[in-house]
Parts: structure tokens; sequence; C-alpha cells
């Protein structure tokens, strides 16, 4: 009896002591928090810039948080971690991370509370799941009112809650939706589809860039195609696959399929796929996960808008860096307008990618900021960068 | 058992006490900052509206579980709880909740007493199912589990839809007087020091919670020993959801959001955990309120004990190293009762 | 198959003791047993012959003292290992599997398996079935044994001790729970035993059972060895007064008691039974009960007796038909807090499991049914509580470390002397004692005779029911007999006698009544 009991409890120690001990040493980290289904893994991110990243104790922290979990933020880490190498952080004392969210505002009030009674955090930089959640944006302004910098990246909070932040970098979401509108709107024409309905499939509804993106793709499809419906999953995939599924069931003058998250695209591509009905559907959607890629050449979809995380972290990193150290030459030079409305807003850009050059699109269907590629150019842009998906 | 009249703390409490200040003393060290050094005030706060949160409903977790059952349904509660006081709030002044205007008092006051009255009732149902129909409380309380959550979003949706024309998964809370009842420190802190206390008398010095004990030690001897069994239930699992009612007020004033969805999910386990670290016996007759408080604030210490540990990425082992440390709690009590 | 006395004794016990915390169950015990002998141990509830069995059995293993076996000194780790040295032993409460075949339970854990490995269900059954009919046992053994009479278990645990090669072979209480024909049944199957060369150890209580049996005799008393004696050299009183330590006398009532008034009035009671093709548990009983008088109720084991008392207290498991009349008023009993209320005290058997509230001190115990008496103001006095709780003390003599102690701690008479008291606090008219002195030791029986006698004279009356004709015949003023349900016959002390009460019992309803 009292041998057995012994060895249970050594037993148990050795595991408690393993698990401090490899918790100790995960200093930066970026697993995924509460998950509710796994993303498509993002394989080919390099992880050269580790060690530099790592913050040493005594060291300043520059934090990113996400929204959810997904290739687009493997992306997003990449850029800091280049910005962070790039730009020497280790030489002046701090370091960058990224903190994954579990998809609710909950989540992220917890983690902005917690940063607030620690002292080694200098900025922070969240994607806000939840465009008008007061307690967000409390508490956004109660670090800075304790002197920490806090920026929006890829979300924005709601206009009333602007002066929790004080800048945006990240999509302009509304020209994006637009834009995604406008492809839409050519393709369908293409195919002599003159009506029917769209559904736009997204994570969150309350998120300010997703009610942006799917307002502006509305307004620029034009009424001749309703919108039956805007189904959300809250970041969970098999839902996302789901509320296709539902979608194409529900609505028989279903013409095309809109995704306005990352990982919405591969969501709707697998169903199409599974169905059998790509003849059916004009497939349209924002970012190019490396598993949209995948089945962008394969013909599954139609049409892109590809933002640029990786400038959004680079960026989100660089201008902390700049705010921490007085440098006002840098935060000018990219706040050009800076006291104008809409002034503190950076614009990483847009991409338009199709397929080839005989898809219906030319680059005059589209803004002047926005670069149009076919797929092979953005196969290489993306090579250029290291990435894997964007 | 620790009744007040002798020592007000058990051996088991003291050890709770002894084993939080150690927990603080390690963090402190272990902390590369050294936060709790420098600024204790600041996590001091934060940890203390955290355990108040967690403790309103641990206490009630812990007062079922005394009386012999389980409540699966806390989180539940929580989130539906939760809902109905915003769906209140929104059928009363629907302008006022979608133009983020302040809503006054008497619609606050009239919200909180509704879901109040609303958690009475689910508190009712669930003894009606356990005493009446005769279910086992932990398929009465997981029936609550799924049925609660989904028909908060029912009612979030309809309500959204009738008021504002649109559906919506959830409701936002913008009401700075009402949010304040969670923002401020105090409020949650007070409300849990003063439930603490009322359930300690309650169970400790009332002739219904010497029943309540002897429930939950032997329910057929509390029967036969002239007990109404059925009503000390219904006290029971009415204290457990009302408890939970309050939290979920509190908690959608904390989060400015109404999300039946997600809000408390898994909260029950915490709920549980509390109460078993503070002394409860899940067989019953067995746990005391301090002990289920102490419970509760030794969880948020070690969860913030973690996080300022750990840093970045600290939620990842938030849920291993909490359960590891309430495997941990409970074998320790066992191996010293066997003593 | 003479016992050898000047051979080298097959077990051989030295200098055992056994401490639990808080108490020595067994003092340097030393004892030997002669191969062949069937040894009785005896001794009251408490003695510490339990624990010495189950030190011989391998079930205690940390003890301080030598077990020596045929010579050689052994230690068992565990009951496996007493097994193999040919230890075995039949509980009392039996150790068998409900679920399984007698075969399966004979064989279990030494399972026979075929060439492919797999059971061997048939080599199983049949070898059973060999041991079954050398035990004079008619069971199939393929059949459940949950579905078996308590005789046949014993039996098949004896099959399965046989099946072990059991020499040394302890049986506990055996005859507790069997009919005189399986009693005899089991004696026959003792002498088989013994004529097989099997040593016996024979826990029992029963004068006339170890002076039917037993070689040798040892007592014990408090966890320690009184004495061993030859059973041709003494007689069951000199075993009795060794056992207890002082005379028993047969307990004298100083004056008869004059019963009053009728406190207590059943008329036409009827318990139905639904779903059993009797339809009535119980039917039509009719009885009074006078303050100050002891009212016994006699009958085989399923006869109702419990359930009568359940009725008058408001927990049967479906409602009564029939009048319930305290002091002349019809009282509608429906909860037992409702019986509570009217005066009416319920005492179960099975105290342990429905009696105690094993996670509460004495005082919590005592004050269960009170509490509301003890209140200022909505919350427990405690300084009233602590006084209902030590006058029940003294008033009963319940012999504790304190109030404040574990209920737990208290022995099994002062048990139940605290359930009395938690009912006496509540002043009742009426005490349903239903099997009271059930495990209890002799001295603590004659005690709760005397208390039942005093209560009596303060004006209580008390309905007792037992399984043993002899308390009953001494302590009750009448005796009612119940027979399947119905009442069958009703008796004063005085011309009530064993036979008459058996025959009623057992023969069916319109025998022997009388006035």
């Amino acid at each position: 009896m009292d041998f057995s009991l012994r060895v249970s409890w050594s037993f148990f120690s050795l595991v408690v002591l393993a698990i401090l001990a490899s918790g100790c040493g995960a200093k930066e980290s970026g697993g995924g928090t509460e998950d509710k289904a796994t993303s498509a893994s993002s394989g080919g991110t390099p992880a050269s810039s580790e060690e530099t990243s790592s913050a040493p104790s005594g060291g300043k922290r520059i934090i990113l948080i996400t929204n959810g979990n997904s290739p687009f933020w493997d992306a997003c880490r990449y850029g800091m971690q280049e910005a962070a190498s790039e730009l020497k952080l280790g030489d002046v004392g701090m370091a960058a991370v990224m903190e994954v969210n579990d998809g609710t505002p909950s989540g992220q009030l917890d983690k902005l509370r917690q940063y607030g009674s620690q002292s080694d955090v200098i900025g922070v930089a969240m994607s806000a799941v939840d465009a008008n959640n007061a307690a967000v944006a409390a508490a956004m302004s109660k670090l800075r009112a304790k002197g920490i910098h806090v920026l929006c990246l890829d979300s924005d909070v709601g206009e009333r809650f602007r002066d929790a932040r004080s800048h945006y970098i990240g999509t302009d979401n509304r020209i994006g939706g637009r834009e995604l509108g406008a492809a839409a709107r050519k393709l369908l024409a293409a195919r002599g589809v003159m009506s029917g309905s769209y559904v736009q499939f997204v994570g969150r509804t309350g998120a300010q860039n997703a009610m942006e993106r799917m307002d502006g793709f509305k307004e620029s499809v034009g009424a001749v195609y309703r919108e039956a419906d805007r189904m959300s999953d809250e970041t969970d995939r098999t839902r996302a696959r789901e509320n296709v599924r539902n979608a194409m069931r529900n609505n028989q003058d279903l013409k095309a399929l809109v995704g306005i998250w990352s990982y919405n695209a591969p969501a709707i591509v697998d169903v199409v796929k599974e169905q059998n009905k790509r003849d059916e559907y004009t497939i349209v959607a924002f970012d190019a996960e490396p598993i949209a890629v995948q089945q962008f050449s394969q013909g599954f979809l139609d049409a892109m808008v590809v933002q640029n995380p990786y400038d959004m972290g680079y960026q989100s990193v660089r201008l902390i860096k700049a705010l921490v150290e007085g440098d006002s030459t840098t935060v000018a030079a990219m706040f050009p307008d800076a006291g104008k409305e809409n002034g503190d807003l950076y614009d990483t850009g847009l991409k338009v990618v199709v397929p080839d050059e005989k898809s219906p699109l030319k680059p005059e269907d589209f803004g002047k900021k926005t670069q149009f590629m076919i797929l092979t150019e953005f196969k290489a842009w993306l090579d250029k960068y290291g990435l894997a998906g964007s | 058992m620790s009744l007040f009249g002798r020592s007000p703390l058990t051996a088991n409490e003291m050890g709770l006490l002894g084993a939080i200040v150690l927990v603080l003393v390690l963090t402190t060290l272990l902390d590369g900052n050294h936060n709790y050094w420098n600024e204790p005030w600041l996590s001091a706060e934060d940890i203390a509206r955290q355990t108040a949160l967690l403790g309103i409903f641990s206490l009630g977790a812990a007062v079922v579980i005394i009386a012999g059952g389980i409540d699966l349904s806390s989180g539940s509660m929580i989130a539906f709880s939760g809902t109905i006081c915003a769906t209140i709030m929104v059928l009363l002044a629907p302008d006022a909740m979608q133009n983020a205007e302040p809503l006054g008092l008497p619609i606050i006051v009239l919200a909180i007493v509704g879901t109040l009255v609303v958690g009475f009732l689910v508190g009712s149902l669930h003894a009606w199912l356990i005493t009446v129909v005769g279910l086992p409380p932990f398929i009465a309380t997981l029936a609550s589990l799924v049925g609660l959550r989904s028909l908060g979003r029912v009612v979030c949706e309809n309500v959204t839809e009738v008021q504002f024309g649109g559906k919506s998964s959830q409701i936002q809370i913008y009401d700075e007087q009402f949010r304040y009842l969670a923002t401020s420190v105090w409020i949650p802190v007070v409300v849990f020091v003063v439930l603490t206390v009322c359930v300690w008398l309650l169970l400790g010095r009332t002739v219904v919670g010497r029943h309540i004990y002897a429930l939950g030690g032997n329910e057929d001897a509390a029967r036969l020993s002239g007990i109404r069994t059925g009503r000390a239930k219904w006290l029971a699992y009415c204290i457990g959801t009302m408890t939970a009612t309050i939290a979920g007020i509190l908690f959608i004033g904390d989060q400015s959001v109404a999300d039946p969805q997600t809000l408390g999910r898994g909260y029950e386990l915490n709920a549980i955990a509390a109460a078993v670290v503070g002394g409860c016996s899940l067989q019953g007759g067995i746990g005391t309120a301090p002990g289920t408080a102490l419970g509760a604030l030794f969880l948020r210490v070690v969860i913030d004990g973690v996080a300022k540990i750990i840093k970045t990425g600290a939620d990842v082992y938030e849920g291993l190293i909490v359960g590891l440390v309430v495997v941990v709690a409970v074998a320790f009590s066992k191996f010293r009762e066997r003593r | 198959m003479t016992a050898g006395s000047d051979r080298i004794p097959l077990v051989s016990l030295q200098g055992v003791t056994k401490r639990f915390p808080g108490v020595v169950a067994l003092a340097d015990v030393s004892l030997d047993v002669r191969e062949g002998e069937l040894h009785s141990v005896c001794g009251e509830n408490g003695a510490g012959k339990s624990t010495l069995m189950k030190v011989l059995c391998g079930v205690i293993t940390d003890y301080e003292g030598d077990l020596v076996l045929r010579g050689s000194p052994v230690r068992f780790e565990r009951t496996r290992d007493a097994e193999a040295a040919g230890v075995g032993i039949i509980h009392q409460e039996l150790n068998l599997v409900g679920e399984l075949s007698a075969a399966a339970n004979i064989f279990l854990g030494r399972e026979l398996r075929n060439s492919l490995g797999l059971l061997d269900d048939r080599a199983m059954e049949s070898a059973a079935a060999a041991l079954l009919t050398e035990l004079e046992c008619h069971i199939h053994p393929r059949q459940p044994v949950a579905e078996l009479r308590v005789g046949d278990q014993q039996l098949v645990e004896i099959a399965k001790a046989l099946s072990l090669e059991t020499e040394i072979l302890v049986m506990d209480e055996p005859t507790s729970a069997l009919t005189t024909a399986e009693v005899e049944r089991l004696f026959r199957v003792i002498g088989r035993l013994r004529g097989a060369g099997v040593t016996i150890l024979y826990i029992s209580h029963k004068m006339d059972e170890i002076f039917h049996l037993a070689d040798r005799i040892t007592v014990l008393r408090d966890g320690r060895l009184v004495d061993t004696l030859e059973r041709r050299q003494t007689n069951p009183r000199e075993v009795t007064h060794l056992m207890v330590g002082r005379e028993i006398e047969a307990t004298h009532l100083d004056e008869p008691r004059q019963p009053g008034d009728v406190v207590l009035s059943v008329d036409r009671l009827s318990l139905p039974w639904p779903g059993h093709a009797r339809e009535w548990r119980l039917q039509d009983i009719s009885l009074k009960l006078r303050a100050g008088e002891i009212l016994g109720v006699a009958g085989l084991m399923g006869a109702g007796r419990t359930e009568l008392l359940e009725c008058l207290f408001g927990c049967s498991a479906e409602r009564p038909v029939g009048g319930i009349f305290l002091d002349g008023r019809e009282v509608r009993l429906f909860h037992p807090s409702e019986a509570m209320e009217a005066g009416i005290a319920l005492l179960t058997e099975d105290r342990k499991r429905l009696g105690l509230f094993d996670r509460m001190t004495v005082k919590e115990n005592l004050t269960m049914c009170v509490l509301g008496k003890t209140t200022v103001m909505g919350f427990v006095h405690s300084g009233r509580e602590n006084g209902f709780a030590v006058d029940s003390v003294n008033r009963l003599q319940i012999k504790t470390r304190g109030i404040d102690a574990p209920v737990t701690s208290l022995s099994g008479g002062n048990q139940q002397k605290m359930i009395i008291g938690r009912w006496l606090l509540t002043k009742p008219r009426v005490l349903l004692l239903d099997d009271p002195t059930r495990g209890v030791d002799v001295g603590a029986k004659a005690e709760l005779y005397r208390l039942m006698d005093k209560l009596c004279r303060e004006g209580l009356g008390i309905i007792l029911t037992s399984s043993e004709l002899p308390e009953l015949l001494t302590v009750c003023d009448r005796i009612l007999v119940l027979s399947e349900g119905r009442l069958t016959a009703e008796f004063s002390g005085d011309e009530a006698t064993e036979e008459k009460i058996m025959e009623a019992a057992t023969f069916g309803p319109g025998v022997g009544r009388s006035s």
C-alpha cells in the first residue's frame, strides 16, 4: 500500500515538474486557445526569428492579439517577427509576441485586464472581435491611461469607441467589400446570371471588419441580386461548413457564395466539392489561406480579394516601436493625414487575384489603389516574402 | 464539519489559506517583473473581482452539493439569466439599448428583479424534476445545461428581431450605471462577502441548514427523522440557480454584452472545483461556505499566478494547471482525512 | 476424528495485537487451534472475534505478533496468500457476485480454460455440480446466485472453499439467516467436512449450536482472550458469564405495570401491494395499544411486521387504507414529519443505514428531530442544543467521549441508545421499535429492556417487533402474531408460549386466536 502510494506521488511530481519546465520555456508562444476546430495547417511559415523574439525577463513586450486562429494570423505573425528582427527590437530590450484569442470578446477582455497588472507591456495591437463591446473598449482606454500604446489591426472598434485606440492598421474593409462586390457582379454578368441571391459567410457578424466588408459587398454587387443571408459560425470550422450546406438547401435561387473571413473560402469549397456543384455557383472570397490558394489553382474559386496580414504585423510592430521611442518622423510618415478625419488609419492595401488572363475581370474594374494580379503573379509575390498564404 | 460557534475555520480551510499565501509568494518570486511586489493593487483588484464573480455562483453549487445533489447547469444559467436581464431591458427601453443611451435606475432595478424571479422559477423547476418526477439530479441539470443555453439564444434572437428589426445573437449593454455594478471592484466583492456570510449562517445556524446537511449525509435517515426532504431540496436548488442568476447579471455588466452562445461556457466545472477544493464532498453532507469562498480565491490566485509567470500564451496552460491543482488539493485533503 | 492434544497445533496465533485509531481491537491474544477440531470463538459484539479472524485470513495485514502455521511462522500480504496456505473464510455477509452463476462464483479468479484459452463453462459447471451435490445443495450450477435462498448461497461459498482445498475453514455466524431445516443441513455438511479432515473455526453467539458442535470454546472479551475451555468441561451459563464478565439474571420486573387508557388504535388497516399476486401487503389489521403497555409483534420474515410499523409512521411505500386513531382522534399520516408531530416515533430495523448521520457528531444526531425547539430568533442556539444533548446522554447513560465526538466512535449498543434518545426528545406518546436488539450484545440488551420498562412506567406505549421469541416473552405485555400480512393471533403475556406463537406465525390465519 505505502509503496504504491509513494510511486504514484513521485510519478505525479515528475509530471508536474515537466509541465512547469515546458511552461517556463515557452515564453514566445502563439498556440491556439480553446480552438473550436483545427485550422488548416500553414506548413511553410519559417520560424527563423524565434530566438530574437523571445522575451528576456526585464524586457518589454509588444503584444498582438488576434481575433481567432487561422493561417491569416500566421502570415501576420511572420510579418511581426520580420519587423522584430529588421528593426532590431532585441537591442533596445523589446520583444514582439502574438496572443491568440478564443473568438469571444470576453477572451480579449481578460487578456487586456491581465496586461493592466503586468508592468512589462508597452504596446498592444488588437483585432477587435466585437466592434461595439463597451467593456473591451473601456479596458483598452484604461491601458492607454497607463501609458501603454493601444492600436487596432485588421478589425477596428466601432465609431463611438475610436478613442480607445490611437491608430488603426489594416485593410479599408469597406473598399475591400466593394471590390469583392464589383468582382462578383462582373463575374455573374459574364455568366449571364442576371438575378438570384447570394449568401455571405463570416465568423462573427459583430466584428467591424465583417460588417464593413459585407455592407461594402452588398452596395457594390447591386440591388439586382438579393442578399439572402449573412451566416456566422463563431470561428467553428464545422459550423462554417454546415452553414454552407444549409444555405444551399434553403435558397433555391442561390447563385453566389461569398466568404468574408479567411477560413470561409476553404469551407465553401469543401462543401461545393462534396456536393459536386461547382458549376452552379460563383464563389468569391476574402484572404488566401494556403489551402485556398491550392483550391484556387484547381479552379474552385473565381476571385479573391487578398489582404496583407504580413504588412499588418510588420507595421504594427514598427508603429509601436516608433511611438515608444518618440520617433515622430516615422509616425508622421505612416500617418500623413494625422489630425484629419480618418487620418489615424493606415491602409495595408488590397490585391484582387484572378485565376488567369481568361477571367472576365480586368484591372480597370477595380480601384486605383488595388493591385490586380493573376494567380501566378500572386504566387510569385508569396514566394518573395516566404509566405504560404496571405 | 465546522460550525460557527467553535473555531470559525476548519483544518481544511486553514490549510487552504496557507496554500493561497504560498502561491502568492511563489508567484512574486517566479514572476520576472515581480508585479505583486511592485504594483500589488492592480493585480489585487483583478483577482478580487474575478474571485467574487466565481465565488458567487460557487456558493450556490456548494449548497447543492452539500444537500447531496449536483447542479451541472450553472454556466448555462449564467448565460440564460444574463440574456433574460438584457431582454427585459430591451423590452422596456428598446431605443435606449440600441442607441447606447442611459436606461435609468427604475428599468435597471426592474430588470434585475425580473431576472431573479426567473432564477427562482428555474430552481423550482429543477427541484420539481428531481423530487416529484424523480429524475436523478445529474440528468435534470444536464438537461438544463443544454436547454437553457438554447432557450437563451432563441429568446435573444426573437427579441432583437422584434425590437431592433434584425436578428442578433447577442445584446450589447452600454448603460454605465448598470455596468458599474460589475466594473467597480467593490460591488461584486461586497455582494460576494454578504452572500458568503448569509450562506454560512443559513447552513451553520438554522434548522433548515442542518436539515440540508442531514439530507446530504443520509437522505433516508433524514426522511425517517421527520425532515421534509422535498422542501430542503427545493431550497438548495433555488439557492443554486439564484446565485448563478446574480452572477449572470454581474457578468453581462462586466463584459458589456449578453451572448447566450458563449457566456459562462464551462463555468459550472469551475464552481464545482471551487466547492470541492474548499472542502465539499461530492457524496454530500460535508462542506462550508467559507471553505468554498477560499476555494474560489485559491483557483483565481493560481490562474493569475500562471498568467504572471508564463506571461504570453498563459491561457493555453490555464486549464491544465487548474485541473492539476484541483486533483492535488482534493487528494491532499483525502490523505489527511485518512490519517 | 480425535483432536490430538499433544501434537503441534495446526494454527497458532501468538501475542497478536491490532490497534486502530482510538481503540485497541486485539490485545496480546494467543490462541492455538488443533488439527481437525471444531473450535468455537465467542464474545460480545466488539470483543474482537472478527478482527482476529481477519488477521488469520489475510484481510488485516499489519498487526503486531506472530501467526504460525504448521510450525512455521507466516505473514500474509493478502487474502490470496491465506487461500494458498489453505485458510478460507465464510463471511457473515456473503462474498458472492449476484449476477454470476453458482459455478462462476465457485471458480472466481481461477476460471477453467479450454485448449483455446477461452472459458470452459462446461467443465466448471460439472465440477460445481459435483461439489454442490456433496453438500446436499440441489441448485443448478448455472443459476445466478442472487436468485438463491441465503442457505443455498452459503453452501455455494462453502463449495468455493472446498474447491480451494481449504484445510482451515472459518465460519462467521453462519446460521443467522437460516431456517431450521437449513441449519440441520449445515450441521450435516459440517460433519462431512470434519470427516474429510477440515479444521473449523466457528464464530457464534448461540449457545445451543456451540454446545452441539464444538470441541473447544474460546471466549474473547474487550480484545483479550479470557479463556479456552474444553466443551465437555463447561456449560452455557459459565461461557455467557465469561463473555460478559458479570452474571446476567433474567430480567425481573419489580412489579407488573398497569396499562392506562388506549393511546393508539388501529381499525382495519390494509396496505396495498401493487404488482403482486396477493394484492395486499397487510390486510385488515386492527389493534389497540394502551399507555404503559409493551405490545409485541411476532411473525416470520416477510410477514409484514416492519410494514405495519411503517404505516403507523407515515413512511410506507404505498398509502394505507383504514383508520389510525391517536387518543381517539383520527390521524392521517402521510409523511414521517406528520407522525412525529402527532407523537409517534419509529426506530428502524437497519439503524446504520436508516438511523445514523455518520458524518455528524453525537450532539447533532441527538438533536436532529427537535432543532425547532432550540432556536432563538430563527437561529439555532448552541447553548440550548448542548443542553438537550447532555440531558439525553445522561438520562440514557450513553457511553461517549463527549457530545462533540463523531457518532461513528460509538459502539453498536450506544448508537442504538442514541437513536432512542433522539426520539425521546420529541416526547412521543407511542414508540415503535423494529427489532431493536438485533446485533446488540447481551449486556446492552438487558439495559434496553430496563429502559423500555422505565419508559412505559412514564406513560409511553411501545410496539415492539422481534424475531427472538424469548425476548418477546420476557418483555411484552401482549403479543400479536402476523402471518402473510394478516393478524392471526393475539396472546396476553401469561398465556403466550413459543409453540403457540410459532403455530400462529406459520399456519396462516384463523388458528389460535384468543380473546
